[in-house]
């Protein structure tokens, strides 16, 4: 029997997580793919790798400072959130969120601040205006061994975050689009995106290398491939019928049109910076990078934003463009404003370019290298 | 035992006010079968429901709802079947206050809690506002206060079912659609209407032991209703939805 159905009157309900999510989970997926990115030149001595492990860190402690800040932004009552850590409801992975994220901050920082740690000394014993507050950050010495075991306990953390924040998205049964167990795959691989392309602008701006270039573009290529391979199967087993979850969740936009723009959209975000990197991995950097992270930011306004717009029970859909107008945008801007003040910052003070994996000796004689100003 | 606005009417010249505790079935109807303490349920028979909203009207002014938000509210359809006549349909939505409650074991701050009698509350000194058990309710029951900046939805009116009188959106009920009470007393009016009639849950696929029944529930509208959408937003107002592939 075809029964056809008017919504005569119906409630419209707001996006209850709003753009400042979206940024915390762009900005903290970046941070802690960049953090794995780091950790084979720094940690296990991958020397090869070293210039690109600069990069990934610088990026992983800037994205991972401002992500908990948009994650604070997004509660509604955020002078609350020491009740975190007083009232953890186990069975909430947000609750265990709430005990990852610091863990991962701090050990990330205190990782970054071991890697520089000779450099801050060196820094400390010239001649000039801001020596005290480097002998300040170098609490007066130089050696750094204890870098490795604290990389692998921030490369726990990191992967920590990865699982708590995939596994809080993809329990909420009542969104079909977020209950898919390929999502915290998505979340992981197209993190990796966003932090590669982040590098491959920074490199622009910063390094001008061409080799580093290709080498960030290959690797792009790579991530995108995966991603790619990720979708294809979420749309197989949707699809096929396989998963009634991934079934359920492509049944729950398929009828709109303006999910199918989103769809090849997406696609394209993807295609079209594999094929710049694959062919061309010089010169490109700069496109190449701008369009994964516009893929990895698109990807999680779609998955929480356009999620929330479809509605539970009733029809249609929410508004799904910026359900929470200019204060969402602002939101959003004011996120990347402080990203940017943040790598403003890292470049003008951190000896970034001198970062080298930990001297296996304790103490050992602070080399000669660069000033941040010649950098 | 009536537990409509309807039923208090006609025993209001036998009982006193003060009894309405009795038309609730609060505090005597369980310990009368010697039953655990009340659980309370609603059952909504749709025969009776003309849509009017005077519940949802007294819901917002009971709870002082933001003018932004719904803790119940009545959603009207026309349903046309096999090409006859419309028909218009309505359907009052609220917290069904599940014996499983999603939303529950999702709040990291255990703000969200089951009380005695079943209802599901929040503890709005406690809650963060990080809108979690929002995106968990599949009835889109709960929503973020603007005003508290705290998860609000319905109590079943608690503060009133406390003093022994029924939900605001119960007594104001014109046509007696809304039914509440013990679900834990065979006794009481709910619990008969329960056994009497053939009755439906929302979205049964979610296995949340829904508290709040319907009579005369359509198929075509226990989960997310596949049709014309009243509200057409910018960017999705080209098609009706039709569910599925």
């Amino acid at each position: 029997m075809e029964t056809q159905v008017h919504e005569l009157v119906g409630a419209v309900h707001d996006a209850a997580w709003q753009p400042w999510a979206v940024q915390y989970f762009f900005l903290i997926a970046i941070s802690v793919t960049a953090l794995l990115m780091a950790l084979p030149a720094f940690v296990f001595g991958k020397s090869t790798d070293l210039r690109t492990a600069r990069l990934a860190l610088m990026v992983a402690v800037t994205t991972g400072i401002t992500a908990p800040i948009a994650l604070l932004a997004d509660l509604h009552q955020p002078f609350r959130f020491w009740e975190f850590f007083v009232y953890t409801h186990k069975s909430s992975w947000m609750a265990w969120g709430a005990w990852i994220v610091p863990s991962y901050v701090a050990l990330m920082l205190l990782f970054a601040w071991a890697i520089h740690r000779p450099e801050f000394h060196r820094m400390g014993q010239d001649d000039w205006r801001f020596a005290w507050l480097f002998r300040l950050f170098s609490l007066g010495g130089a050696s750094n061994g204890f870098a490795r075991p604290l990389g692998m306990l921030a490369g726990l953390a990191a992967l920590g975050i990865l699982v708590y924040t995939g596994s809080e998205v993809m329990v909420v049964r009542a969104r079909p689009l977020w209950n898919t167990p390929f999502l915290p795959l998505q979340f992981a691989a197209t993190g990796g995106v966003g932090a590669l392309g982040v590098m491959l602008i920074l490199e622009r701006m910063l390094c001008r290398e061409s080799a580093l270039e290709a080498t960030l573009n290959r690797r792009l290529a790579l991530a995108l491939a995966l991603v790619a391979a990720l979708g294809m199967g979420w749309f197989a087993v949707a699809i096929s019928g396989v998963s009634p979850v991934h079934s359920e969740a492509l049944a729950s936009v398929a009828g709109f049109p303006v999910w199918q723009q989103i769809a090849l959209w997406g696609a394209a975000s993807v295609a079209i910076p594999f094929v710049l990197a694959l062919v061309l991995p010089r010169n490109t950097g700069l496109i190449t990078g701008l369009i994964a992270i516009h893929a990895a930011w698109m990807f999680r306004w779609t998955v929480f934003m356009g999620g929330q717009a479809v509605p539970k029970v009733g029809s249609g859909l929410y508004d799904a463009l910026m359900p929470t107008g200019v204060a969402g945008l602002m939101g959003v801007l004011g996120t990347f404003g402080l990203w940017v003040f943040l790598m403003i910052v890292y470049t003008t003070f951190l000896p970034w370019a001198d970062a080298s994996p930990p001297a296996r000796t304790s103490d050992q004689a602070p080399r000669k290298s660069a000033s941040p100003q010649e950098i | 035992m009536d537990t409509t606005r309807r039923g208090f009417l006609g025993a209001i010249g036998q009982v006193t006010i003060g009894a309405a505790a009795s038309v609730a079935g609060a505090g005597q109807s369980a310990s009368a079968e010697g039953n655990d303490v009340p659980h309370w349920g609603m059952v909504v028979d749709l025969r009776k429901c003309i849509g009017c909203q005077a519940c949802t009207v007294a819901c917002i002014m009971e709870n002082a709802v933001p003018e932004d938000a719904f803790r119940t509210h009545v959603s009207v359809y026309e349903l046309v079947k096999d090409g006859q006549d419309p028909a218009m349909v309505m359907l009052p939505r609220l917290c069904n206050h599940c014996d499983d409650p999603p939303c529950l074991p999702v709040c990291p701050v255990e703000a969200t809690f089951k009380a005695e009698n079943g209802e599901v509350l929040v503890d709005a000194s406690k809650c963060v506002g990080c809108a979690y058990c929002v995106q968990a309710c599949p009835y889109d029951a709960r929503f973020i206060n603007h005003e508290t900046q705290v998860a609000d939805k319905c109590t079943f009116c608690f503060h009133r079912t406390q003093a022994g009188l029924l939900p605001a959106c119960v007594e104001t009920c014109v046509g007696g659609a809304r039914n509440f009470g013990d679900l834990n007393d065979p006794n009481s009016e709910v619990s008969k209407m329960l056994r009497d009639n053939e009755v439906s849950v929302l979205r049964p696929e979610m296995h949340t032991n829904p508290n709040v029944y319907y009579i005369g529930l359509d198929d075509v509208l226990d989960g997310r209703v596949a049709g014309e959408a009243a509200y057409h937003p910018e960017m999705a107002d080209t098609v009706s939805h039709t569910e599925g592939l």
